[in-house]
């Protein structure tokens, strides 16, 4: 049990540190396109590198920071039944969600796109844009850090409600609480 | 059975089990993914279902990975939420509600003005619905207003965001309208069909909007001037009547500099949505440093709402895009296309069946769940009868909006519902509501009848 708690807790950890990256990710993303119309309408300058960068930057976001939004609940539910539902009851969902629905699709996803991202590492893919930046694959290998990172974050989300059902519900607050907006 | 009529019986089975196992609350995204993936399973076993074209999946989220055009999204949630957060959009609407509150329904025509204003920063209707019902729905109380017509003005307002451009909606319309419509027009013989951007939708989708807030303001004013303790004019202290140009000066006009820079800038063709989007959001976190109202740690406050609510609505389209991908393996798409076609009654009665349709599904999903979805499957079978796809997406539009105002399921009324006062009955909510569908219906009866509402501004500024 408490090797469990430690699990969740370092997989609660890593969701969390990085979606703060990828917040000042964001953050940058938006000062990267920023300075990119200034170069373009100000000095008649463009550079195709940048334009893929701030792309880039929001395509990690939202692959690598699935995890993240997962852990702050903030996918939406059909809340009609869920929201009034008992905790025990939304303990149950979640763990049957993570079963049913996250976990396969994350392996159908992952299964079908490896190939796809071996041969971009294979080939040293760059941007398909002339000038723009070399190492594509990173970028497609984010597909994968998209399944791995959720699969982590769904299992520990499924820890803590089977934790809630085996009479220690201090570990899923989310659950047992009323849901903010 | 022959396998394609196995593939057919389960791509509606599919479809019906999905709304089924939605309902038990987990997280949409993946409750889509992962029901799709587990018929995609039995139609192998059955035969029906060809796992090789998974293949497919992970090239089009690279697509969208690479896609610049949506970048606008997340830009444009950054700049909505910098300005939710530093109160600069609460300054705006108590400013707005002060100039025209001696009049009698001036602050409910305030609310009509400011949530059309700030559509832009959205598209998320719950967020505008909640900062309005916090700040205006109090005030407008306390002045006397009818709470119905108090709630029912701010639900219809806060919907506005997913009409009015920039609305993040259109974004993503425009985006599979173009696709859907390059399709269409091969298949019919048109190599070179005209694109449609996000700009042409914006465009498309000013008029309509425009419309949308003059029913809306010519409504409560009525109101105000029939039943004249409904709304009445609020008075204003000494204190307030002075500081009032002050306050025009500091809350007012700058934002609304803004958010009509970034508009002005899409529509007059100078920049692309995504370029304007980040001049709205580099803007907006200037306004607030300038306004002393941005500190580190509430920036980085809201860049993780913002990365929340991207990573949320992106993902959603990961998941749709798997359903949609088995969906249409299946046969699915075939099915939709033959009987959109063959409803007596032609393309008027396909029309309104993907109408209705969405329509429905709005009393129980949001948005993007339905434009993921529903968009795909259903445009290029219209858009191979003929239907302009800009009307077809501002008509999208108004009726998703339309949708979220319905009592007794509408998304707004939701929202509204868990921020206002309990004195302010769900009843009351909902009877408030009711006028303003009747008003949407109009604008929609007014866009079937005239479809250059839609389609004459993006043809007079782009083409």
């Amino acid at each position: 049990m408490p090797l469990l708690i430690l699990l969740i807790r370092a997989i609660d950890g890593l969701s969390w540190l990085l979606g703060r990256l990828l917040s000042v990710a964001l953050l940058v993303a938006a000062l990267v396109c920023f300075a990119n119309v200034v170069l373009r309408y100000g000095f008649g300058v463009a550079y195709v590198w940048m334009q893929d960068l701030y792309v880039w930057l929001n395509a990690a976001g939202f692959t690598l920071g699935a995890a993240f939004a997962l852990k702050a609940d903030a996918h939406v539910r059909v809340d009609v039944f869920y929201r009034p539902a008992s905790a025990r009851r939304k303990a149950w969902v979640e763990i049957a969600g993570v079963l049913f629905f996250l976990l396969p699709m994350l392996g159908v996803i992952a299964f079908w796109a490896w190939p796809a991202v071996r041969l971009s590492w294979l080939f040293g893919e760059g941007s398909q844009n002339v000038g723009g930046l070399p190492a594509l694959y990173l970028l497609k290998t984010c597909v994968l850090g998209f399944c791995a990172g959720l699969a982590l974050q769904g299992l520990a989300q499924a820890a803590k409600a089977a934790l809630l059902l085996a009479g220690r519900p201090e570990h899923a607050p989310h659950l047992s609480e009323p849901r903010q907006g | 059975m022959e396998p394609q009529v196995v593939g057919e019986i389960l791509a509606v089975l599919l479809f019906a089990v999905s709304i089924g196992t939605l309902m038990a609350g987990y997280p949409v995204a993946f409750t889509l993914g992962g029901t799709a993936v587990l018929f995609a399973a039995v139609g192998w076993l059955v035969g029906a279902f060809d796992p090789s074209f998974f293949a497919t999946l992970a090239p089009r989220y690279f697509g969208i990975m690479q896609s610049e055009v949506l970048v606008a999204v997340p830009l444009f949630i950054l700049m909505g939420t910098i300005l939710e957060r530093t109160k600069i959009a609460a300054a705006l609407l108590t400013t707005m509600g002060q100039c025209f509150g001696p009049l009698r329904g001036g602050l409910a025509v305030s609310v009509v003005v400011v949530g059309g204003l700030l559509a832009a920063s959205t598209g998320v209707v719950g967020a505008t619905v909640v900062t309005m019902g916090l700040i205006s729905l109090p005030a407008m109380l306390k002045a006397r207003y009818d709470p119905g017509l108090a709630a029912g003005t701010i639900c219809a307002s806060g919907t506005l965001g997913q009409i009015i451009p920039p609305s993040t909606i259109l974004i993503f319309v425009a985006d599979f309208l173009q696709g859907a419509n390059a399709d269409a027009q091969m298949r019919k013989g048109n190599f070179a069909p005209d694109p449609v951007s996000v700009s042409d939708l914006f465009a498309g989708a000013l008029l309509p909007g425009l419309i949308l807030v003059v029913l809306y303001i010519a409504w409560v004013v009525a109101v105000a001037n029939l039943r004249r303790d409904s709304a009445p004019p609020i008075r204003m202290t000494e204190d307030e009547r002075a500081g009032l140009w002050r306050r025009i000066l500091s809350s007012l006009i700058p934002p609304l500099f803004l958010i009509l820079a970034v508009l002005g800038s899409i529509l007059g063709g100078i920049a692309t949505p995504t370029e304007s989007a980040s001049v709205g959001a580099v803007g907006a976190i200037l306004l607030a440093l300038a306004r002393g109202e941005l500190s580190l740690g509430r920036l980085m406050e809201a860049a993780e709402s913002t990365l929340k609510t991207t990573t949320m609505v992106f993902v959603i389209l990961f998941g749709a895009s798997l359903f949609s991908l088995v969906f249409r393996t299946l046969g699915g798409e075939l099915l939709i296309e033959e009987t959109l076609h063959a409803l007596p009654g032609g393309r008027f009665a396909a029309i309104l069946a993907a109408m209705a349709t969405m329509f429905i599904l709005g009393f129980f999903l949001d948005t993007f769940e339905i434009i993921f979805i529903v968009v795909p499957l259903t445009a290029p079978a219209l858009l191979m009868l003929d239907v302009d796809p800009l009307w077809l997406g501002v008509m999208i539009g108004v009726n998703l909006q339309t949708s979220f105002l319905t009592p007794p399921f509408g998304f707004a009324l939701f929202y509204l519902r868990g921020v206002a006062p309990r004195e302010v009955t769900t009843g009351a909510i909902y009877r408030g509501a009711l006028p303003f569908v009747g008003l949407q219906l109009v604008a929609l009866v007014l866009l079937w009848e005239f479809p250059p509402l839609a389609t004459w501004l993006p043809r007079v500024l782009f083409k």
